[in-house]
């Protein structure tokens, strides 16, 4: 298409059009004209502009009716000169701005006319684009009082259209336009940047439509849901655009008393509106109630970019019209606040932005208006808080606490105010205390148990994990996750702006007030220390100086006594008879045990203890409870990072003995609560943890053992910390050992049981720590000759059969010792004498080595091992069937801790043999079977110390004869020669048909194996012809 | 223990169970035979306490993280029986069976023999200074002769004079010494123990016994001395305790003798406040006294062997170290304007009193 550059062609062109449109006024005219204007340049086009136009405005002026379809063509065509040219003329711009608006007037209503919704779109795109054509001055100069009527007209006209219309189109466009008229495009080419001066006369003209135009809104606003969020939108960003141009706190500050007399007929002054003090508290009343309307209505709209808007508005108006709108500011402010915890991202980053931006710029804290709102705000919700918890649903009740951690937010430090009103305080506790009520009915809390005792957690390596998850928990009013994420932000939030002391406080005596609020008390407790470390609290308010580390370590030191005083920490979680039964059968899960079947038939066996017994739920309750408390430790540990070393005295005590709680839950909770302090004292593990730390927990258990019958679980602690220590231990226990010992000898009768489980971990753990004895067995084996030399391999196969494990050198040792076995007893027995001769030397030497007068003092592994075997060979008589087993148990430990030390070991062997015969011909088949493993244990250590032999044997060879229970299996008259043959032990142990019992086929067999490794010798002919005489 | 609910068994006839000690410290590993609190008063909030062991070393612990921060090995593996601060500095003085005096500097956390002194006697006397705050001080300790005491210009270390007994008083050997002074008058005095069971004043600048009594029959092993009300306190190997005082004519004689269920006080110590008194006794346990009326007020028992030695710190926290190579950290009757309690121990020190029966 051609194009002309020239005004002069361009005429050319054009003329002939024009003319042609001004004689016959057609839509095909009119078409012609504008497909010419499409080759005219912009420049060419903006010298023709008045003579283009002029046919066109004919057009429209001309009188009598008209078809729609050639106006809009007419307006088209309009709006495309005007779009390509400037207007620099004002009464052509009042002329055209009449002109256009007109199109949609209609003479018989108030409404606009009834037309095509294309001419309704042609309409206001033509003014929009007029308005954007005009020049800035001239557009300045447009908007003179004079104007105001024909202003006034094409206003209402967009208004209706954007309510009433059903297009969305036509909506938005009106909405638009209605935005370039007030002055608030936010388009780039519209001047944009007033005066001072400007702008209060522009506001002047505008306060005229301001009823008018905030009222239509808020219809548009509040009207359909349906109507498509984009409308509801574009209408608030014209409200707030609008209001906070005209109640711009700036404008109206400069506002004179007095009105200036217009310069303009009566008619339309009346139309002016003077913005004084009065008009502005008038106007702000009313808008106050829209804008309270309005937000109900929107701030729970489904859609994000809705809800982002309103944002928008609340920032607007609270930062340019904070003065005159104040009374709005309460339900603004509400509105902002309710939505910091949106579900969408986008609003909840817009949202703190806001915050924060408020936050920098003080529009709250440092305006005394805005502080008392939200105070009375904060006020008024604590006060309906409980109601609004024990009644609204979830969603309501996630609004109302998002409500309340904005107004927290948003009040920082002020929000002491609230909290030192004690009936506000009081009230806001009772809602939190209330709304965190746990659900304790359910049953697996109480029933799950764990089993294993040995090292805590070794699989976990703390420095791994950042922070362990909490443990699920269910509460009585609320189903939803995220409810307590936002409680525990409220909690925090309070702990972090609040008083601390204030707080601690009051949720202390709350905490010891009652057991029903005690759960919920620690929970508040946990967050509120965490807040005040500012854990997980972003700071609004920078001034705002957080609880200094030593007030912080005060604070924790009182709660951590109160959470472990006896009254709070020792709590009933499971019924008492079956703690004593379970404890026992937990603790022998180590050994191969047959739990199963000792399982079944001891939690029978146990009489109901006399005391009533707790309800489920009120264990549930105490589970929890210790729990709160636990993950509270863990909490304050993060609170107070590598300070927290100082509080491991008192703190690591008590969570090392929940550790070892039966309730699975607790010691879930102990184990989790001792990964955080690692994480934050700077211990890479558990073990490292109670390793660093063992001398706090001596000083801990031997205090507490003074105090027993206060005090029952201090032997489990002990017991927790030698399972996971190492022999740096042993100085620093070796006290505490004593006073074990002199303890369990003032309580034989009540407490064995517990005990028992000590010494079997303490032996457990010497035998671990102190190896080396081994070695020297080894060498006194080698030394002793062969057939000593398989026997010695005992300890380290029992040891080995602690954690079940046969390795494939020690079946090759069983079939090499078989093979010297078989050997043997075919009469290849020349050397074996020598051998036993030979093996009567090492006594002779120790003896020389100890000397007659000064005896070297006796390791400490050495003289304990002495003390407890002491012991166990009183309790070996036990009443208690667990008792005696364990009792066995630890007998065994002790031989093998003390196998290096015969003088030491074959006195107390001596002391051990009758009761422990006595085990074996009249007690319960288990203890038997024990007590057989056990007696196999001397023999291998006996046999090898021939001046002692006799002594040790023939106490049992005086008495009746050792007999089995149901079936005699062996004669006494064969004992001494079975200890003087090892070989001869092996096989009358490897004959699983000889202690065969009809009572019980399903233990035995595997007993006999396990004989058979331990002695590692294998089947062979009776030797009794090849024993020496 | 506020929070006890039942007392235990054993002691159901007494309303008030026996306190616990407020804490122990292990790991000292062999028999403590001296304590000595150090700081506390001069600014810094958590006191350290110094012990001296069998095996010659010196612990410092921490009361804060109640762990040993630094071991000092000055005395070849010799017993180590007195421990004490000079006022200014960080000085440590020590005495050790391995006859040596070692000075020990441990500002800015150095610990370093600076300097020491012979002894000459092999007892278990231990020394004593006088030091008021200037740069010189007074040191006495056992003298070559069996029966003399030393007194030296510290840290000049040269002898100021020899207190040698007159010769037909034959007290024996001397067992513990105090230096001190009145506040009327400048003249150094020494409190001395002997052998024989008396306790002698002398003036050291005269070099001559002002005063002599007879408290005990059997040695004296440990005493203090109340300047202020010019009271005095001593232990001795037998079944009772002697209070003496001193009057303006400074003659020493017996208020009144207190007898104890089992014989042997090791050591006696004063609370810095002269409210109580705390013995360190050979039958494990350690009692406490009303100072002035010598009401029996405790009787602490936690060690299984022979307690050694006794020491009350500024704020009242008292330490007993004895034979089973533990240290006991009590907190009895705590002093009241006492403000740093919270991390030693809970407040119970009023309800010790009413179970007494030593």
């Amino acid at each position: 298409m051609a194009v002309f550059d020239t005004p002069e062609e361009a005429f050319g062109a054009l003329r002939p059009v024009c003319v042609q449109l001004t004689k016959t006024q057609t839509v095909e005219n009119v078409e012609h004209l504008q497909a010419q204007l499409q080759a005219v340049s912009d420049s060419a086009l903006q010298e023709l502009q008045q003579y283009i136009l002029f046919p066109l405005r004919f057009t429209l002026k001309t009188p009598g009716p008209k078809r729609e379809r050639l106006i809009q063509s007419v307006v088209e065509c309009l709006t495309f000169v005007l779009s390509s040219t400037c207007v620099k003329e004002q009464v052509l711009l009042q002329e055209l701005f009449s002109e256009i608006s007109a199109c949609l007037y209609s003479p018989k209503s108030q409404k606009p006319a009834a037309v095509s919704e294309e001419l309704k779109l042609a309409v206001i795109q033509g003014l929009s684009t007029l308005m954007h054509s005009a020049y800035g001055d001239i557009l300045l100069a447009f908007y003179e009082p004079s104007i105001l009527p024909r202003l006034g007209f094409a206003v209402s006209l967009l208004l209706d259209l954007a309510e009433q219309e059903k297009s969305k189109q036509i909506k938005i466009a009106a909405l638009k336009c209605l935005q370039v008229l007030l002055f608030q495009c936010d388009c780039q080419d519209h001047p944009r940047s007033l005066d001072e001066l400007e702008q209060k006369q522009l506001g002047d003209l505008f306060a005229s439509f301001l009823p008018g135009i905030s009222m239509a809104l808020a219809r548009v606003i509040t009207g359909d849901f349906k109507q498509g969020h984009g409308i509801i939108v574009s209408s608030l960003k014209t409200f707030y655009k609008t209001v906070s141009f005209i109640m711009a706190d700036e404008q109206l500050e400069r506002i004179s008393k007095v009105q200036p007399k217009p310069a303009v007929e009566h008619r339309v002054a009346e139309l002016m509106v003077h913005r004084e003090a009065k008009w502005v508290k008038n106007t702000s009343d009313k808008l106050t109630i829209l804008i309270k309307k309005i937000i109900e209505c929107v701030s729970g709209h489904p859609h994000w970019k809705v809800r982002l808007a309103l944002i928008e508005l609340v920032e607007a108006l609270l930062l340019k019209c904070s003065q005159s709108l104040v009374g709005s500011a309460g339900p603004l402010l509400k509105a902002l606040v309710g939505l910091v915890n949106d579900e969408s991202p986008e609003v909840q980053a817009q949202c703190s932005k806001v915050l924060r931006h408020f936050a920098d710029q003080k529009v709250v804290v440092g305006n005394r208006a805005f502080a008392d709102i939200l105070s009375e705000n904060l006020h008024s919700l604590a006060t309906s808080l409980p109601r609004l918890m024990s009644s609204q649903d979830d969603q309501g009740k996630f609004s109302t606490l998002s409500l309340l951690l904005g107004y927290l937010k948003l009040l920082g430090p002020r929000v002491n105010f609230v909290l030192n009103s004690v009936t506000h305080l009081q009230r806001l506790s009772k809602a939190l205390i209330q709304v965190l009520e746990l659900d304790v009915t359910d049953i697996k809390v109480v029933e799950e148990r764990c089993w294993n005792s040995g090292p805590l957690g070794a699989s976990e390596t703390a420095a791994t994990q950042p922070r362990s998850p909490m443990q699920r928990r269910y509460f009585r009013f609320f189903t939803d996750e995220r409810l307590f994420l936002l409680l525990q932000q409220v909690c925090q939030l309070l702990g972090f702006y609040g008083d601390v002391y204030l707080l601690i406080d009051h949720f202390m005596e709350l905490y010891r007030e009652s057991v029903v609020y005690r759960k919920q008390a620690a929970m508040i407790l946990n967050e509120l220390v965490a807040g005040a470390a500012g854990l997980e609290v972003e700071n609004l308010h920078e001034n705002h100086i957080k609880t200094s580390t030593e007030e912080l370590r005060e604070i924790v030191t009182s709660i951590l006594e109160e959470y472990t005083s006896q009254e709070n920490w020792y709590l009933t979680t499971c019924i008492e008879s079956e703690e004593v039964g379970e404890e026992l059968t937990m603790k022998q899960s180590g050994l191969q045990a047959i739990t199963s079947g000792a399982h079944t038939c001891q939690v029978t066996s146990f009489p109901a203890f006399s005391k009533p017994s707790p309800t489920i739920c009120s264990m549930n309750s105490n589970i929890w409870q210790i729990c709160i408390q636990l993950e509270g430790i863990g909490r304050f540990a993060y609170a107070l990072g590598k300070d927290f070393r100082l509080l491991l005295m008192t703190a690591l005590y008590p969570v090392l003995e929940k550790a070892g709680d039966q309730t699975l839950l607790i010691s879930q909770a102990a184990t989790s609560a001792m990964m955080d302090i690692c994480h934050t004292c700077g211990y890479y593990s558990l073990q490292h943890l109670i390793n660093q730390n063992s001398d706090y927990l001596v000083n801990g258990i031997s205090l507490n053992l003074r105090h027993l019958s206060l005090h029952p679980h201090t032997p489990k602690v002990l017991e927790v910390m030698l399972w996971n220590s190492d022999a740096s231990l042993l100085p620093l226990v070796a006290d505490v050992v004593q006073d074990v010992l002199a303890t369990l000898d003032q309580f034989y009768d009540k407490r064995a049981a517990s005990f028992v489980g000590v010494l079997h971990a303490l032996l457990a753990a010497l035998a671990q720590w102190f190896p080396d004895t081994d070695d020297l067995r080894q060498l006194q084996g080698e030394s002793a000759g062969e057939a000593g030399s398989h026997l010695s391999q005992r300890p380290a196969a029992s040891e080995k059969g602690l954690e079940n494990t046969t390795t494939a050198e020690d079946m090759e040792l069983f079939l090499l010792n078989y093979l010297k076995e078989k050997d043997v007893a075919d009469g290849n027995v020349s050397d074996f004498d020598n051998e036993e001769e030979e093996q009567s030397d090492p006594p002779k030497v120790d003896e020389s080595d100890t000397g007659p007068d000064v005896e070297p003092p006796l390791p400490v592994q050495i003289q304990i091992a002495t003390d407890v075997m002491e012991r166990c060979i009183h309790m070996l008589s036990d009443k208690n069937l667990k008792i005696r087993l364990k009792v066995l148990d630890v007998l065994n430990l002790c031989v093998v801790v003390l196998q290096s030390h015969k003088n030491q070991l074959l006195p107390l062997a001596h002391r051990a043999w009758p009761p422990l015969v006595h085990r074996l011909t009249n007690d319960d088949p288990l203890v038997v079977l024990r007590a057989f493993k056990k007696k196999l244990n001397y023999q291998t250590f006996l046999s090898s110390v021939l001046p002692w032999q006799c002594a040790v044997t023939r106490p049992g060879a005086v008495s009746a004869g050792l007999t089995y229970p149901r079936r005699q299996v062996w004669r006494l008259s064969e004992k001494p020669v079975l200890q003087r043959h090892p070989a001869k032990a092996g096989w009358l142990l490897s004959h699983p048909s000889s202690c065969q019992c009809p009572g019980w086929p399903g233990i035995l067999p595997h007993a006999g194996f396990q004989a058979a490794a331990g002695c590692s010798a294998g089947p062979g002919p009776p030797l009794r012809e090849t024993g020496p005489r | 223990m506020e929070k006890m609910t039942a007392p235990p068994p054993n002691m159901a006839a007494s309303p008030l169970p026996p306190p616990d000690p407020c804490f122990v410290l292990r790991g000292a590993q062999s028999a403590v035979h001296a304590l000595h609190f150090f700081g506390g008063a001069q600014g810094q909030v958590h006191p350290l306490l110094l012990s001296g062991s069998l095996s010659g070393l010196v612990h410092i612990w921490s009361l804060q993280t109640r762990r040993a921060v630094a071991t000092l090995d000055g005395h070849g593996g010799q017993c180590v029986t007195w421990l004490q601060t000079l006022p200014q500095g960080r000085q440590l003085l020590s005495q050790g069976r391995d006859l040596k005096l070692c000075l020990w500097d441990l500002a800015e956390g150095r610990n370093t023999v600076v300097d020491s002194v012979p002894l000459e006697s092999m007892g278990f006397c231990r020394s004593s200074i006088l030091a008021g705050g200037q740069e010189r001080w007074m040191l006495a300790m056992p003298g070559r002769g069996n029966d003399e005491v030393q007194i030296l210009e510290m840290p000049s270390k040269t002898s100021v004079c020899t207190l040698k007994p007159e010769a037909d008083a034959k007290p024996g050997m001397p067992m513990c010494l105090e230096l001190w002074q009145a506040d009327s008058s400048p003249r150094p005095l020494l409190l001395a123990g002997y052998e024989d069971g008396s306790v002698a004043l002398w003036d050291v600048s005269e070099r001559k016994v002002c005063s002599r009594v007879a408290c005990h029959t059997e040695p004296v092993m440990g005493f203090d001395f109340d300047s202020q009300k010019a009271r005095g306190v001593s232990g001795s190997a037998e079944k009772a305790l002697a209070v003496w005082s001193l009057d303006e004519q400074q003659a020493l004689q017996v208020c009144r003798t207190h007898e104890l269920t089992n014989p042997g006080i090791a050591d006696v110590k004063i609370r810095p406040d002269r409210k109580i008194l705390a013995t360190a006794g050979w039958d494990h346990r350690v009692r406490v006294f009303h100072w002035r009326t010598m009401k029996p007020l405790a009787v602490l028992s936690f060690h299984s062997a022979t307690i050694h030695c006794v020491a009350f710190a500024t704020d009242g926290l008292l330490a007993a170290g004895s034979g089973d190579q533990r240290i006991s950290i009590w907190s009895l009757y705590p002093i009241s304007t006492d403000s740093s309690t919270p991390l030693l121990g809970h407040t119970e020190g009023g309800e010790v009193g009413a179970h007494a029966s030593a």
